[in-house]
């Protein structure tokens, strides 16, 4: 899994605001540890599809999707989520951005000891966390 | 070989009540269990992993691994499904079964939840039927059921008279900001509501403490053991007495029978014993809930029963049902959510019954505070991106201000709907498994249809500036509120026991869960499981 990818990639489908982004609540952590343990079998096609991610932004920009400006990134996503892509795809590339938005969605917003909602930014952010009732 | 007065498959909401009846009444009981005694840590907070949000795992069995089903679905297509999945249609595998982890609403059935066929005609398809016993003669039990577990409701605001004797043994859960909007809403519309009735201890009650209203209610277990399950009630009871035995981690593989084909006991696995054991028994109960009930008859086949148990006129396993859940959702202009669970509060059963054009009907209910994860999945409105900046906005703003209405929808049965064992797919310890097929009948949709308007309309009237809606489509229901598939009635021909749980011609054989539902109301069924095993449980001990 390439680490500058991925960050970039979780950072564009939850962006930071006032509230941290993806990377920095610790999506990665978690999308590592989950995809060595419930989602092993599919670690080498969840890899296949960064890869290919990187074709697409490659293709499209001329650029590795890290280094392209939010805007770039986000063509490139939603040109891989509704199918107009330049790239080819050996995987099914539907599976893989389900996949994708979903497993880093449930890092994001899953109990922090999974990892990816580091000190419970997303809890605070949506206020399902209150000092009252913890 | 050991000899019980009874032995009972299951020790979920039916079976640990008729092992604490019989139990009681002095029987020497064996109650099978084929899951473990899940401890709160064992059950844990796992947003991903529970029985409300399962994607990974869950938390109260059967374990992921060594327990398939098979699953048919509307094309024909069969597939071998996990625990967690979908499909499986899980209910817990522990001690306590579903009640260890269930939301715990305590809703009786409608006197004409009863009398479906009578009230409406039987729809071309549909296995649509009465029941052998009316709402009165369960009355008394539902009162049981309320008092001996605890029960938390206001009887004089339940609204379709439903005649009751006594009211509920606890005050009701306390109001939230959602119900007094979903309040002055169903004012407005002219609807009648009425706080959830809930099987949780808002005050304490039986020496155990009350709810401390924290956020993990259904899907987990109770922090201060204030959820009233089978395995902090009635099982209790049944250990105190000294003459129960509880087997865990023990599935059942078979119901044996003698050279006459008359009911003798178990034969059963247990976890870490390489051989299998059988236990001898006056009388058996089956309370392992609508699949793996129908399940263990159908494996439990001799010369006798070449078919299974009960099963001579292909009855056993049919009218597999649940219910369908209309989920309608607005945006309040106000925050309505402030931390305090269990979060359903208030609901209106105006649209039990009596609906141009529908059979039967439902009831609506706001909903258990729900995980952000859980809420990601499930309540976003349909278009909202579902990444980027606006999707976690919408979260960050409105996971406060979404209301929530939803509930079950009177399933309409139909015999095509159902459980068999599959040909050749096993668990690990060799038993058939469970194959599912089929779908609800169309009625159903159409109710459920006419159910998901009306909670958009409430919401609507609720003062909700956006309203979105999700409704599911043709599918089978059984999940956690599965039922019907061993149906009680008085024709052998037709359904499966008498009005007792007792199998046709079967003396000492009894099915006691929901199983048993003959239709499975437009309510929450588990007190209605409840009251059965109660009435159920003082029969067997006055014939056994």
């Amino acid at each position: 899994m390439k680490s500058e990818t991925l960050r970039a990639v979780v950072n564009c489908l939850i962006p930071a605001d006032e509230f941290p982004g993806a990377y920095e609540a610790g999506v990665c952590d978690y999308l590592r540890k989950l995809f060595e343990t419930d989602l092993r079998d599919d670690a080498e096609f969840f890899t296949t599809g960064l890869e290919s991610i990187e074709l697409e932004a490659r293709a499209r920009f001329g650029e590795p999707f890290a280094s392209l400006i939010p805007e770039q990134q986000t063509i490139t996503l939603e040109a891989i989520q509704y199918g107009d892509v330049l790239s080819s795809w050996q995987i099914s590339r539907q599976r893989f951005f389900e996949m994708l938005v979903c497993t880093t969605t449930e890092g994001f917003y899953s109990e922090p000891q999974q990892g990816g909602n580091r000190g419970a930014v997303s809890w605070t952010m949506t206020g399902f966390e209150d000092q009252v009732n913890p | 070989m050991k000899e019980y007065d009874a032995i009972i498959v299951g020790s979920g909401a039916a079976g640990g009540i008729v092992a604490c009846v019989l139990a009681e009444a002095g029987k020497h009981v064996l109650l099978l269990e084929r899951g473990r005694e899940l401890s709160f840590a064992d059950v844990g907070r796992d947003h991903l992993r529970n029985q409300r949000l399962a994607i990974y795992g869950h938390n109260a069995g059967p374990e992921l691994n060594g327990n398939p089903r098979v699953f048919v679905d509307p094309q024909g297509r069969s597939r071998i499904v996990r625990p967690h999945e979908l499909d499986y249609h899980n209910n817990a595998a522990c001690v306590g079964g579903g009640t260890r982890v269930y939301g715990a609403q305590a809703w009786r059935f409608h006197p004409d939840d009863f009398r479906m066929a009578t009230k409406y005609g039987v729809p071309r398809g549909s296995s649509l039927a009465d029941w052998p016993i009316t709402y009165e003669t369960l009355e008394p039990y539902y009162e049981r059921a309320e008092w001996e577990l605890g029960a938390a409701g206001d009887g004089r605001t339940i609204n379709h008279q439903v005649p009751r004797r006594r009211n509920y043994p606890l005050p009701p859960v306390p109001p939230s900001p959602q119900t007094s909007a979903l309040e002055k809403g169903a004012s407005r519309l002219g609807w009648v509501t009425t706080p959830v009735p809930l099987l949780i201890n808002t005050e304490p009650y039986q020496g155990r403490a009350a709810c401390i209203a924290c956020k993990y209610c259904v899907g987990f277990a109770c922090p201060t053991d204030a959820k009233n399950g089978s395995q902090n009630t009635v099982i209790p009871r049944a250990l105190a007495t000294g003459n129960c035995e509880l087997q865990t981690s023990a599935i059942a593989a078979s119901i044996d029978v003698d050279s006459q084909g008359n009911v003798k006991g178990v034969t059963y696995f247990v976890e870490g014993v390489a051989v299998r054991q059988s236990a001898l028994a006056k009388v058996v109960v089956v309370s392992g809930g609508a699949i793996e009930s129908a399940r263990l008859l159908l494996n439990s086949r001799s010369h006798h029963s070449p078919a299974g148990l009960g099963n001579e006129h292909d009855q056993v396993g049919r009218n597999l049902q649940g219910h369908l859940y209309p989920r309608a959702y607005g945006l309040s202009t106000t925050k309505v959510f402030d931390g305090v669970g269990p979060g359903v509060t208030i609901a209106t059963t105006q649209f039990s019954h009596d609906n141009a054009g529908i059979i039967g009907g439902g009831m609506l209910a706001d909903d258990f505070i729900k995980p952000p994860i859980d809420f990601w999945y499930d309540s976003l409105p349909p278009d909202l991106p579902r990444w980027g900046i606006r999707n976690k906005e919408f979260m960050r703003d409105n996971y406060t201000r979404v209301m929530h209405v939803r509930g079950p929808v009177q399933d309409i049965p139909n015999p095509d709907g159902r459980v068999t064992v599959d040909a050749a797919m096993r668990d690990k310890w060799g038993i058939p498994v469970a194959r599912l097929s089929g779908t609800t009948h169309p009625a159903t949709v159409e109710a459920a249809e006419f159910m998901r308007e009306r909670g958009e309309e409430w919401l609507r009237a609720s003062g909700c500036e956006k309203v979105w809606s999700a409704q599911p489509g043709l599918i089978l229901s059984g999940r956690q509120h599965q039922a019907g598939t061993c149906r009680m009635g008085k024709d052998p021909k037709t359904s499966v026991t008498d009005e007792w749980g007792r199998v046709h011609n079967h003396d000492n054989l009894f099915v006691v869960d929901g199983s048993l539902h003959v239709t499975n109301g437009g309510f929450n069924p588990v007190l209605t499981i409840m009251a059965l095993a109660f009435r159920s449980g003082e029969y067997i001990a006055r014939q056994f």
